[in-house]
């Protein structure tokens, strides 16, 4: 039973401390994420899930005064090892941000700029993946005649599916959103749900939300997190019928957050 | 009431505002047509084309008995013997001319032979003569005819020579002068400058913008090089030219092998000077890129140098050619930095490892003398303006093909 659920596990992150110059951001995490499953990091503003998600991929590289102590491993390997290969992760863990933010470039660029870094050149290898990403990203039929136009003129729930679509091209194994649709309305929301929905089969999916509603709806795991600390995690639907804490009921309720 | 008096404050601002700017567009008007009129009546294909250093060359003809005619308008002198027309007219120096106004098909003048071949330009020492192409539009300075007392001057006027042609059968001498005064030399020694200039500059600029915006950790030194950058914008550039003069060009003695002054030198000392400008212009442009587009690259597996090369710099191309048009600008804006390290001989054989004039020191060099020449100037001016002009819309085009909006 043990030994199961260890290896369903591609991340596990122990002893997680991370700080922005002398601000604590994150405290003692011990979490893990489950393989091929979707799990939803929730919590109020400031408590540290967006910080969290970017230790999965070591996009906090890019902070200057970030500072981490601890361990994550993806795939039983340890990501804050001095010689990890930060490239090979971010292959292997894709990232989709809040705000939309697609290259200035066209639909097709944007879409095969991730294999084309990771040296592909072959014109009928890159149609392809461009193709089957689009297609995954339920994105083909509506832009398969405007590959080549610009994909800052489209509308912000396509540019969002872009970037999945540009996510998906990788073939990466951990998808990384944060607040996908908090800048969309409903009925992009919805298409982008679905989206998830689709890619569940294929992909562990890690993502932050402000909606109980969208954690509900999507999640099998959920990590509730509190000033920097992790107060629950579980199934979602255990959590959001049963929690186990004062803290996570409140939230899930709404009385504070 | 307030807000009566409040409608009556914006109508004066506004009358003001409109005053100000008709006054603004009454001087670009009135720069522009100046130019325009004084300068309109001397461009031309030969101008632009032109030798600027006039060509002289002696001639030896002889009438062969007959005599032709040609009806000759008001101001022009006819000779029936040699079958050409002079008048009096004024070269682009300013200086009066006798000027040939046509050459008849059978002329005896197309046979005329070229004397300057010819030791000492003596006929007498000559057995084989080249030809001499004489064109309408060449000026005649001297006519000496087969009696030595017979001769004529260009001061003399058109009609005093040709007076003087009638009296012989033969032209011992005859000097014929293709005008100078052309800017060729000044138009290709501003495009090889121009060209030289930003092949030195926009590479290192757009490099050093690079390092300071995108890789560049250490906050100190960036500071130090910003505020460097800050303070060699506003240094006059007489001072890089006097830099050039100490430095650059015994630099490129050595290196190149010049002697001197030369258009390499120019380059590198504009160079220096559009080094600020590019970078700036530069740095500004990467730094309207957001910073949620690196990020994007990153998280895709892109390298830093990947992410620089295929995502930020493609983006930053119209706030580049923002700073190298400015360049472009103070390169042909340029005078006194020049004169120091291009000198200001007026070339017509131009060469990149010898001195020549830009277009604006040839305008410095025609209304420096003493003999301003204020059209040639107002010409010059039009075909600035002019290659400013087609920049501009190349610079805008190429802004409008890779324009990225970010909103
Ligand atoms: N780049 C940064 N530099 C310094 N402090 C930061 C930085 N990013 C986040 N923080 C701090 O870390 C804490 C956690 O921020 P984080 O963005 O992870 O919260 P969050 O849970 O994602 O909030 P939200 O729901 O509003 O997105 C906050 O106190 C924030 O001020
Ligand atoms: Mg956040």
């Amino acid at each position: 039973m043990n030994t199961k659920k260890e290896i369903n596990n591609i991340f596990k992150i122990k002893n997680l401390n991370l700080f922005y110059a002398d601000n604590q951001a994150l405290i003692d995490l011990e979490v893990n994420i489950e393989k091929n499953k979707v799990t939803a990091l929730i919590g109020p503003s400031g408590c540290g899930k967006s910080t969290f998600l970017r230790c999965l991929n070591r996009m906090n590289d890019l902070i200057e005064i970030c500072k981490i102590r601890g361990t994550i491993t993806f795939e039983d390997r340890n990501i804050y090892r001095p010689n990890y290969d930060v490239i090979d992760l971010r292959t292997n863990v894709g990232m989709v941000f809040q705000k939309p933010n697609p290259f200035p470039m066209s639909i097709y660029d944007n879409v095969s700029y991730g294999p084309k870094c990771q040296g592909i050149k072959d014109k009928k290898i890159l149609d392809e993946i461009v193709e089957k990403a689009l297609r995954d990203a339920a994105l083909w039929d509506e832009v398969k005649d405007r590959l080549h136009s610009s994909a800052m003129m489209m509308s912000g729930g396509q540019q969002q599916r872009v970037c999945i679509a540009r996510a998906i091209a990788m073939e990466p194994k951990v998808i990384l959103m944060d607040e996908p649709t908090s800048a969309l309305d409903p009925i992009a929301t919805q298409k982008v749900e679905n989206l998830i929905e689709n890619l569940k089969k294929d992909y562990t999916i890690v993502i932050v939300t402000h909606s109980m509603q969208q954690a509900a709806r999507i999640s099998d795991n959920t990590v509730f997190f509190l000033l920097g600390k992790i107060i629950e995690t579980g199934p979602t639907n255990k959590m959001f019928s049963n929690p186990n804490k004062q803290e996570t009921e409140d939230y899930i309720t709404g009385k504070f957050g | 009431m307030r807000a009566k008096k409040r409608r009556k404050i914006d109508k004066m601002i506004q009358s003001l505002i409109y005053l100000i700017s008709f006054i603004g567009v009454i001087i670009f008007v009135s720069i522009i047509g100046y130019i325009v009129t004084t300068g309109g009546k001397l461009l031309s294909f030969e101008l632009l084309t032109g030798n600027y250093q006039a060509k002289v060359t002696d001639i030896f003809v002889e009438s062969n008995g007959d005599n032709y005619t040609y009806p000759s308008s008001e101001n022009e002198y006819y000779s029936p013997r040699w079958d050409i027309a002079v008048k009096d007219s004024i070269n682009k120096e300013g200086n009066p001319i006798v000027e040939i106004s046509y050459i008849g098909d059978n002329s005896p003048m197309k046979k005329a032979k070229n004397l300057n071949d010819c030791l000492i330009g003596d006929k007498s020492f000559c057995s084989e003569y080249s030809s001499v192409n004489i064109v309408v539009g060449n000026s005649i300075k001297t006519v000496i005819m087969d009696d030595y007392n017979q001769i004529a001057y260009g001061k003399y006027k058109a009609e005093a020579m040709v007076k003087v042609l009638e009296k012989g059968s033969t032209i011992n001498s005859m000097s014929i002068q293709k005008e100078g005064g052309g800017i060729r030399g000044s138009i290709i020694t501003t495009i090889y400058l121009i060209v030289l200039t930003l092949i030195l500059a926009v590479p290192v600029g757009v490099f050093t913008a690079l390092h300071l915006k995108e890789y560049s950790k250490n906050k100190k030194s960036t500071y130090l090089i910003r505020s460097m950058i800050d303070l060699l914008t506003g240094v006059p550039s007489i001072i890089y030219g006097m830099i050039g003069v100490v430095v650059v060009i015994p630099m490129l003695n050595i290196i190149f092998k010049t002697n001197g002054s030369s258009i390499l030198a120019g380059a590198f000392t504009m160079a220096i000077i559009l080094l600020p400008t590019i970078i700036k212009n530069t740095e500004e442009a990467l730094k309207v890129i957001p910073q949620e587009i690196r990020a994007a690259s990153l998280a895709l597996g892109a390298s830093k140098t990947q992410t620089t090369f295929k995502v930020v710099l493609p983006s930053a191309i119209p706030g580049i050619l923002t700073g190298v048009l400015l360049g472009i600008g103070r390169i042909i804006g340029e005078s006194a930095a020049l004169v120091l390290v291009m000198g200001a001989a007026i070339k017509d054989q131009v060469s990149i490892k010898e001195g020549s004039t830009t277009l604006a020191v040839h305008i410095w060099q025609a209304v420096g003398g003493e003999q301003p020449n204020y059209e040639l100037a107002a010409a010059i001016s039009i075909v600035i303006l002019i290659v400013v002009f087609i920049l501009n819309r190349i610079a805008k085009i190429i802004a409008k093909k890779m324009n990225k909006s970010w909103y």
